[in-house]
């Protein structure tokens, strides 16, 4: 029996011809704008999650401590809660890194009469505290500290980008669904078409007996088909236009998002795409049944 | 084998009611070979139509090979259709497939066995008199040839009732008495025949028990 629905439902296909053709495109197309949309969201969450490993907030001190005193201060700023890792830099190391980002002009800092700069404390907040909520929170402890006179940083600009990021995925949805309605109207356009070729067929089918989803199946099958074809598909174009791309856009990741490369859909994600590419399919293949009487 | 009682069929309502069927009661036993015969728009198509439930009563029971089709549920249609070897006037053929194909469709659709279908499907082929044409399309054949290939198709499930709507309606004289030499056959074998036709001539050449309907109402039911 399931030889038989798979050879009907591939029977099927080949008799849909153009609208066949067309919905496996229009089904790719919005597999593609999807995957691409997913694709971009995809490196920019990379992007976003380094840059919260690297949110720090600095302490600036009123005074230098002396050096018996400065594990007792870190000891006290770890256990405020909701740190990674904290790293004392002196007045004089300060002053060496300014030297350092100077560089042909560090003689500036040479002409100073005294060190201007104060000894300070590099806070990083544990990855999942690096929000606007969770560092304005640790700011506030920090500030509370009697050594501190100025707490500064936050994530804030983290956030904006990643609220970018939800609102990129969000277009992309909205694309993707839009494309998505057309090649289901597409898909059941075809297999409509595909009843009407052969409504002999099935009016035979259930004058023997055959039971509905006998009738129904391959129909479905043959709209299932059409996505995995059309996902199959759309992933070949996706993997072709990243294969273009990705060599030339490399040099500015590092620059740009802080990214070494740009990767591609996982092996899941892929299988993902495909399926959603069946879903649509069967989704038209339903519909059109639906519309058929028993 | 088949049993109405009180059976009537109302088409539309208001002022466009048109009744087909008018309390019609009898029964058929198994075994038996029965003629419905009627001019053109008598009800003897509305009348056979119930039996596979592709209408329903407006009135009546009518209980066709144990099934009781007033409480028959949509679902258990087919069951019932699986009782039951149909044939038309028009032999239905499906165009794209060998007269083999065609026949062995049925059993395909109906999950038997692979190893079965071969032979079960030649058998009725056989009994029907057209193996030799086997693999011949529908477009090669005679129309009493696609007549015999849309009867083994009919009997090729082993159906307890055959029901025939006027098979020789296209027919000249000569293929009309071989069809029905074949269907006197599936009579013979053990299957219920129900056979419709509007020609008194083959009424008077089968000399079985005849139901006679007029304008919806069975006003004759003897032999």
């Amino acid at each position: 029996m399931t030889s038989f629905l798979v050879s009907e439902a591939l029977r099927d296909l080949r008799r849909t011809g153009r609208v066949g053709v067309s919905a496996i495109l229009l089904i790719a197309l919005s597999l593609a704008a999807l995957g691409g949309f997913w694709l971009l969201s995809l490196n920019l969450g990379r992007a976003i999650g380094q840059w919260r490993d690297r949110v720090r907030v600095v302490v600036y001190l009123r005074e230098e401590p002396p050096a018996a005193k400065v594990d007792d201060l870190l000891g006290r700023i770890e256990a405020l809660g909701g740190i990674q890792r904290v790293r004392y830099v002196s007045k004089n190391e300060a002053l060496q890194l300014l030297r350092r980002s100077l560089g042909g002009q560090a003689d500036v800092a040479d002409q100073l009469p005294r060190n201007p700069l104060p000894a300070s404390v590099e806070v990083t907040p544990d990855s999942d505290r690096a929000t606007p909520e969770g560092t304005r929170e640790l700011v506030r402890r920090l500030t509370a500290l009697p050594e501190v006179e100025d707490v500064q940083g936050g994530a804030q600009w983290v956030e904006g980008l990643a609220h970018f990021q939800r609102l990129f995925q969000l277009v992309g949805l909205g694309v993707g669904a839009v494309l998505a309605l057309a090649a289901i109207l597409t898909v059941t356009t075809a297999t409509t078409l595909v009843l009407h070729l052969r409504r002999d067929e099935m009016e035979i089918m259930r004058l023997v007996g055959a039971a509905e989803s006998v009738i129904r199946l391959p129909r479905l099958l043959q709209g299932m088909a059409q996505g995995m074809v059309a996902g199959t598909l759309a992933l070949a174009v996706l993997e072709a236009a990243f294969a273009l791309a990705a060599p030339r856009l490399e040099p500015l990741l590092p620059v740009t998002l802080g990214l070494q490369r740009a990767v591609f859909l996982s092996f899941p994600q892929m299988l993902g795409l495909i399926g959603g590419g069946a879903a649509l399919g069967a989704i038209g293949g339903l519909l059109a049944t639906r519309q058929t009487p028993a | 084998m088949i049993r109405l009682q009180g059976v009537s069929k109302v088409f539309g309502d208001g002022r466009s009611r048109v009744p087909a069927l008018v309390d019609i009661t009898f029964s058929v036993e198994p075994g038996d070979f029965v003629v419905l015969h009627g001019a053109s728009g008598a009800g003897k198509t509305t009348l056979l139509r119930m039996l596979y439930r592709a209408e329903r009563p407006s009135e009546g029971e009518i209980e066709v090979a144990g099934f009781d089709l007033s409480t028959l549920r949509r679902r258990e249609i087919p069951q019932l259709r699986r009782s039951i070897g149909i044939v038309f006037q028009d032999a239905k053929l499906l165009a794209g497939r060998t007269v083999f194909d065609n026949v062995a469709f049925v059993l395909r659709v109906l999950g038997t066995p692979r190893r079965e279908i071969t032979p079960l499907a030649f058998a009725a082929l056989k009994a029907v008199g057209l193996s030799a044409r086997a693999q011949a399309h529908p477009h090669q054949l005679s129309q009493g040839e696609a007549q015999r290939a849309s009867l083994a198709r009919a009997i090729v499930k082993a159906p307890p009732l055959l029901i025939a709507d006027e098979p020789t309606g296209n027919l000249d004289d000569d293929m009309a008495a071989e069809i029905l030499e074949v269907i006197k056959d599936i009579g013979r074998q053990g299957t219920t025949v129900l056979f419709a036709t509007h020609q008194a001539k083959l009424v008077g050449q089968l000399e079985r028990r005849t139901l006679r309907l007029e304008r919806g109402v069975l006003v004759k039911d003897e032999g």
